[in-house]
């Protein structure tokens, strides 16, 4: 949908220019202004419940990723991530809590990056074990399957299981101090900030460079037909279940990540609503568009906020409102998801690539 | 033994059932080819209005009734609203439309009825248990099941001597033959609603009055998920088989494996069964494997 788009005049000259995931100057100072706001800008001017929910669109951001891979990359669709969040932060949580990390690991702050990668690996590994059945099945069938992964995971095994390891009353909550990234303990909403800018730029840089070599090209032809992709030589199968690896590799490095903002972790922060919600940020936003996950995100976060906001003031009149907002919360989202998807299917980013345009052809807009 | 028959039979009739939910879902996939994630909250309608009628002083089977009318006029504005304007647009739409829809329907759910577990007083079925031989059977459980029996016998009449029914048979069979027959989709698209809406409406009523109804009862109405699979999306009788499959793996589970897996083994034997079961079998039992071409 969005395609690189040069202004007229501009030529490269090299393959290194060609390539070059910046093209132009003026989208090389765009993008060091976006940093520059987001380094220095944000925290600077963030007050702690901006910054809340900044944090909250970075985390909101992560899981999408995956789900924006998989549904709009790959076209396997999936209603289960937020299990696959829940295997990363439930990894990293033990990690930290259970296993006999040297001292010197904990002083150094190595345990919890250490935590974090093991964490992302072993949600990758369960989010291909569920992606196994895209195999053989398709479709509907297959948004079964994922849907499965959050009853079997979070409702069965971690509710059942993995919660009552240490006995009972252990609310699988984390010491302050044992989250600690290098000498830095995240105990501040604008240290979860920096941690969480440089987890999504990482990954927005994986996903983006992933999507420009074999892989995703790999990838976008399943999505577009997997038989022909077949034919064309590539391996279907190999390439979904890398789909579904990397997908759950970002989800598990997105719960791990929460779990420094989260004082305890318990089943009901991973809800199959969550996993849903995911879907619907992509949807607003825009399938198969990376700027398209930012932008839902945030506008998901945001309206959210804005809503609750609100409803706080008139929750003076009636007090019962503050205690329903949760299913106006749930309702609206319905209404926003089917909203979206009859007015404009196409999302946010659709309507941001024509905005672009407009002003980029100008006055002559033919 | 005794207590394997036991099970079975509570199996059984749960899972007529959940194969009422089912046909109501299969019947809509059929006709106008959405896959409906909202089920569980279709079948939390029907509950509650019923539910309601009922604490008003409304006998029991008139409030099921005038439920059923309620549903009919829901089921028919939900199609004309929000399915109506969807007709070929791509499968991921129309699906994440009815996941939307089942967030608004439980929102609404929950701000008008609450959260707490309501029930059915006075309880509609006696509450003496009826023995036949070595059996124990809950008279609820006997009377949904002969409900969700002569519902099903009625709906499978509909579609095979109306002439409604026909028409639908016809859409679901090959739409552009419909078409040119003169059956009208769109009325066709509207009536599958308002009987998916019906069905899953008499079958929450009916899993309202044996534990109690409360949101959760929108999670037994998603169990109708993996019984159309196992059954094959587009089968009618898959539907039926698939919900009492579900019905009886799920209590032979909570019987059997309990002692092994303690917790909530009921809940997700039906899933892991159906991951499993596909791996084997893509297109379930009686679905329709289609030739994809490029």
């Amino acid at each position: 949908m969005s395609t690189t788009w040069l202004p007229c005049g501009t030529y490269h000259q090299s393959y290194k220019e060609d390539q070059s995931l910046w093209q132009t100057k003026f989208i090389k100072g765009k993008m060091i202004l976006l940093f520059a706001v987001l380094f220095i800008g944000v925290p600077l001017l963030a007050d702690p419940y901006w910054m809340s929910v900044v944090n909250t669109i970075g985390y909101t951001l992560l899981g999408a990723l995956g789900v924006q891979l998989l549904i709009g990359f790959c076209g396997q669709v999936t209603l289960g991530h937020a299990a696959f969040i829940a295997v990363g932060a439930y990894t990293s949580t033990l990690l930290i809590l259970e296993f006999p990390w040297p001292q010197a690991m904990m002083d150094f702050g190595i345990a919890y990056p250490l935590s974090i990668v093991i964490a992302a690996i072993t949600a990758g590994i369960a989010s291909v074990i569920f992606g196994l059945p895209s195999a053989r099945v398709k479709g509907f069938y297959l948004i079964l399957t994922t849907m499965a992964a959050q009853f079997i995971i979070v409702d069965f095994i971690i509710t059942q299981y993995v919660s009552q390891i240490g006995g009972r009353g252990q609310a699988f909550s984390i010491p302050p101090e044992a989250i600690k990234v290098g000498p830095f303990a995240i105990d501040s909403d604008t240290k979860v900030y920096f941690m969480m800018l440089f987890l999504v730029i990482l990954s927005v840089t994986i996903v983006v460079n992933l999507l420009r070599s074999r892989v995703g090209r790999a990838w976008v032809a399943i999505r577009d037909n997997d038989i022909s992709a077949g034919v064309m030589g590539i391996n279907v199968v190999k390439y979904k279940l890398l789909a579904f690896f990397v997908a759950g590799f970002i989800g598990g490095l997105a719960g791990a990540f929460w779990i420094s903002n989260l004082a305890a972790i318990s089943p009901e922060h991973f809800p199959w609503f969550w996993s849903l919600w995911l879907v619907g940020v992509i949807l607003i936003g825009g399938v198969g568009s990376i700027h398209g996950t930012i932008f839902g995100s945030v506008f998901m976060v945001v309206v959210m906020e804005l809503l609750q906001s609100a409803v706080v003031p008139l929750a003076n009149f009636y007090p019962r409102l503050m205690m329903d907002f949760l299913f106006i919360k749930e309702a609206a989202f319905g209404l926003a998801i089917c909203g979206f998807m009859i007015f404009e299917p196409n999302g946010i980013a659709y309507r941001w690539w024509q905005i672009k345009n407009y002003f980029n052809l100008w006055p002559f807009s033919y | 033994m005794e207590l394997f028959l036991m099970t079975l039979t509570t199996g059984i009739m749960v899972g007529g059932i959940y194969a009422l939910v089912a046909l109501g879902w299969v019947l809509i996939y059929k006709c106008s080819g959405v896959l409906n994630l909202a089920m569980g909250e279709l079948t939390l309608i029907g509950a509650y209005v019923s539910l309601s009628f009922y604490q008003m002083g409304v006998p029991f089977l008139p409030s099921l009734f005038l439920s059923l009318i309620i549903g009919f006029i829901l089921g028919i504005l939900t199609e004309r609203i929000f399915l109506d304007r969807l007709i070929g647009e791509p499968v991921l739409t129309v699906i994440m439309v009815t996941v939307g829809l089942s967030f608004f329907f439980k929102g609404t759910i929950q701000l008008i009825w609450g959260t707490d577990t309501r029930v059915f007083a006075p309880a509609v079925f006696p509450l003496k248990p009826i023995i036949i031989g070595p059996l124990i059977i809950g008279q609820v459980y006997l009377w949904s099941f002969i409900a969700a029996i002569i519902l099903l016998c009625i709906f499978v009449c509909f579609f095979k001597y109306t002439r409604w029914g026909l028409a639908m048979q016809a859409t679901a069979d090959d739409e552009m033959a419909a078409l040119s027959l003169g059956v009208s989709a769109r009325f066709v698209y509207a009536a599958a609603w308002a009987i998916a809406f019906m069905a899953a409406g008499v079958g929450g009523t009916l899993l309202g009055n044996i534990n109690g109804l409360n949101i959760s009862v929108g999670y037994l109405g998603l169990l109708v998920l993996p019984a159309v699979v196992l059954g094959g999306l587009n089968s009618v009788p898959g539907a039926i088989l698939g919900g009492i499959i579900i019905g009886v793996l799920q209590n032979l589970s909570g019987t059997y494996l309990d002692a092994y897996f303690p917790g909530g083994v009921k809940e997700v034997a039906p899933f892991v069964f159906m991951v499993i079961f596909l791996l084997f079998k893509p297109h379930g039992i009686w679905g329709w494997e289609r030739i994809e071409r490029v």
